[in-house]
């Protein structure tokens, strides 16, 4: 079921579709000699020199360097696979491995589930919109202010712990960013604090572009609450959630900011996550052959798992 | 039609652009202006006055390029070595990190410098061993600095305490703080460079033999001598000498406020006292930390002096040297101890502030043994290794011994590629 098909609508729900005929517009004109004409190399050939140059180029380099070894001053000297063996052998990426699992799970979990709830509950609320706002200010902040501000508070005896010891609630002396793996958890739900704005937005712009008639058509077959959102909302939201999903997905793969913000991967390496590990290898121990193994390790479980998740998401949505 | 204009203005601006891309960096020759590429970020002010002074004095302008992030500092650095963009002028470290990019044949060599310097009186024989490598001078002394401790003097009057002279007196000193309800240290900041300071301290001071051989991979992190002193510093901890670890303030708004009565730092904390308005004698004092060891010799110095370079291939190299030269005179560091509030490796200098003098001329006391910091000492992978042990040290004091394992794997590995003790 697509929203080509919708045909009733409310105002609230109603999708604009897009004005005149966009081919006849793509061939007519100025775009249309721009797609068409002679010169369509040349016009994207600077786009695809920049990703060349600036993408698939350090990647090779990258990689070569994961055979090396490499301190950024003499020449790389091959090592074969020592830099992968290494790999295996080192607690502290076996540490940053899981770190990445846990930020995975949770910037699915937290933020995108609660960015769907908020967006559900409050969707057909009157002055639904003032609700959202204060889930959606946090996310006017940069991720390093958000680190900065936050590792304030979370420090001993920062403004979490007093406000515990003011209202004499018991944990006022937890140290919420001093052991793994509870650094990292304090660290996913202040992430979560950030993008559950996002999130709910884009669910928002989803459910605003259902199609009225199947929800009406449901309604009347006697579908409402929980039946009506898990067999005929959620289903059709499924254009919005690969994106959310897919981008909550990556995002929780290549988290750094927020980490090196707040502790440097630390305290002794129990909140690392892949990409403080890689950073850390590269430009603060120097190790380039290392650290550029663990870029690769990290590009490739990224790869594969965005790879993996959209073939299952857009197999899905081809036409049926 | 727009479009062949725009095309042709287009493709024109691209080839200007890929031009200029290719092209070099620098166009070399003779140079007025010279450019400071530095990591101390928060200097700017001092760096600019220096800039004044050394126009005045040399017809050449100095701008400070400042980086307040290390390890971007040093990737930009390096990076420089294999490109046309090269600095005239930066900062760096001595130690280890020096040798590495003397022995790739970048740094200009200073030999000349030092041995006009020296027999002028401008720079020390003890300072020179630091910038030598291979027999041969590199850089000059930006800075020189000396690592002790920092009190409250109005804590230390309001519970009648003089500055200790024995590490017993220290200890004595702490347990009284302590015992009135006051944080006697101050912990390290979390993810600062310095979670290492009370290592050297304690080591250098308990056998400066043996934190000289672990910094030239000629003995173990997990050597009897050094645990004991992680033991010690355990014990330290333990006893609730240390304010809570974790704690994101800088040292010196601690310090400021009372919170602690001491911390360990180099003279260059001077300058975060004086920008909060405190004054030495006054308000703060410093002493050098007495040895834990009281049947060693000399007393254990730690010390470290920032390099400031030029490269063999400057865009013009004759005016960096000449920048060089006068770096270090007396009028240059006169002016650049003071306006920082902190030591100068030039002797003849006096500094305006007579704290400062009298601590200078302790440091060049025959009774003392200058020891190398450690964040020069250890090469940079063990280094990188130690402040994350370290760091987790101080939330989990009994993780001692995981730490120095944690440590001596990354040294075991690094001295197997690099020829230990040179």
């Amino acid at each position: 079921m697509t929203s080509h098909k919708a045909t009733a609508s409310r105002p609230k729900l109603t999708v604009v579709p897009p004005q005149g005929n966009g081919r006849r517009h793509a061939r007519g004109g100025r775009a249309g000699f721009a797609l068409h004409g002679r010169f369509r190399h040349v016009y994207i050939s600077p786009a695809v020199l920049f990703v060349a140059v600036l993408l698939y180029l350090p990647f090779l380099w990258t990689a070569y360097l994961s055979f090396t070894s490499y301190d950024g001053l003499a020449s790389p000297e091959f090592t074969g696979l020592d830099n992968y063996r290494r790999l295996l052998e080192d607690d502290a990426l076996l540490t940053s491995i899981r770190n990445t699992l846990l930020w995975v799970v949770g910037t699915v979990v937290l933020p995108v589930g609660l960015g769907l709830l908020v967006a559900v509950l409050s969707y057909d609320l009157k002055g639904g919109s003032w609700f959202r706002l204060p889930f959606l200010l946090p996310y006017a902040m940069s991720g390093a202010g958000l680190g900065v501000i936050w590792g304030f508070i979370l420090q001993p005896d920062g403004m979490a712990n007093q406000i515990l010891s003011l209202f004499g609630m018991p944990g006022a002396d937890t140290a919420f960013l001093q052991d793994g793996p509870g650094n990292t958890i304090a660290m996913i739900i202040v992430w979560a604090w950030q993008q559950l704005g996002v999130n709910m937005l884009l669910f928002v712009v989803g459910l605003q572009s259902i199609p009225r008639a199947p929800i009406e058509a449901a309604r009347i077959d006697g579908a409402s609450g929980w039946s009506m959102f898990r067999h005929v909302i959620w289903p059709l939201m499924r254009p919005i959630t690969t994106v959310v999903f897919g981008l909550a997905l990556v995002a929780g793969l290549k988290n750094f900011d927020i980490v090196w913000v707040m502790t440097q991967g630390g305290p002794g390496r129990s909140s690392e996550t892949l990409a403080v590990t890689m950073y850390r290898d590269v430009f603060v121990a120097n190790e380039y052959g290392y650290g550029s193994a663990v870029a690769v390790l990290l590009t490739t479980i990224t790869g594969l798992a965005s790879y993996v998740y959209l073939r299952r998401q857009v197999g899905r949505e081809e036409p049926r | 039609m727009v479009s062949t204009r725009l095309r042709v203005t287009a493709l024109t601006a691209g080839a200007v652009l890929l031009a200029a891309g290719c092209g070099s960096g620098d166009s070399g020759g003779s140079k007025s202006e010279l450019k400071l590429y530095n990591d101390k970020g928060a200097w700017k002010p001092y760096f600019e006055q220096m800039g004044a002074l050394g126009k005045q004095q040399t017809g050449l302008d100095m701008t400070p390029v400042g980086y307040t992030d290390e390890p971007t500092y040093t990737a930009f650095i390096k990076t420089s070595f294999r490109t046309n963009v090269k600095p005239d002028l930066f900062t760096w470290s001595t130690g280890g990190r020096l040798e590495e990019i003397v022995k790739q044949n970048q740094v200009a060599e200073t030999t000349k410098i030092w041995q006009d310097a020296i027999g002028s009186g401008d720079l020390t024989e003890d300072l020179k061993k630091y910038y030598t490598v291979g027999g041969k001078q590199y850089c000059v002394p930006l800075n020189t600095a000396y690592w002790g401790m920092f009190y409250n003097k109005k804590i230390f009057a309001k519970y009648d305490l003089k500055p200790p002279t024995t590490w017993a007196e220290l200890e004595k000193t702490a347990q009284t703080l302590k015992s009135k309800g006051q944080v006697p240290f101050n912990q390290t900041t979390p993810t600062s460079l310095f979670s290492f300071a009370w290592f050297e301290q304690l080591l250098a001071g308990t056998d400066p033999d043996l934190y000289e051989r672990l910094s030239k991979g000629q003995a173990s992190y997990t050597d009897p001598g050094v645990v004991q002193v992680m033991e010690r510093w355990k014990s330290m901890i333990d006893k609730g000498w240390f304010s809570k670890p974790g704690d994101k303030a800088d040292p010196a708004d601690h310090f400021k406020s009372g919170e602690a009565a001491m911390v360990i730092n180099g003279t260059w904390f001077n300058t975060s006292m004086t920008q909060r308005g405190l004054k030495q004698g006054k308000d703060y004092g410093f002493f050098f930390v007495p040895n834990t060891n009281p049947a060693l010799p000399k007393r254990s110095l730690v010390f470290e002096s920032g390099p400031l370079c030029s490269l063999r291939k400057a865009p013009d190299a004759a005016a960096s040297t000449k920048y060089l030269k006068w770096w270090i005179t007396p009028a240059a560091q006169e002016k650049w101890a003071n306006a920082r509030g902190d030591v100068s490796g030039n002797p003849k200098v006096k500094n305006a502030d007579p704290e400062l003098t009298k601590v200078t001329e302790q440091a060049a006391s025959d009774g003392n043994r200058l020891v190398l910091r450690y964040f020069e000492a250890a090469p940079s992978p063990v280094l990188t290794e130690a402040l994350s042990g370290f760091d987790k040290f101080l939330n989990k004091p009994e993780t001692y011994m995981d730490v120095l394992k944690s440590i001596q794997k990354v040294n075991e590995d690094y001295w197997k590629t690099h020829k230990a003790g040179s």
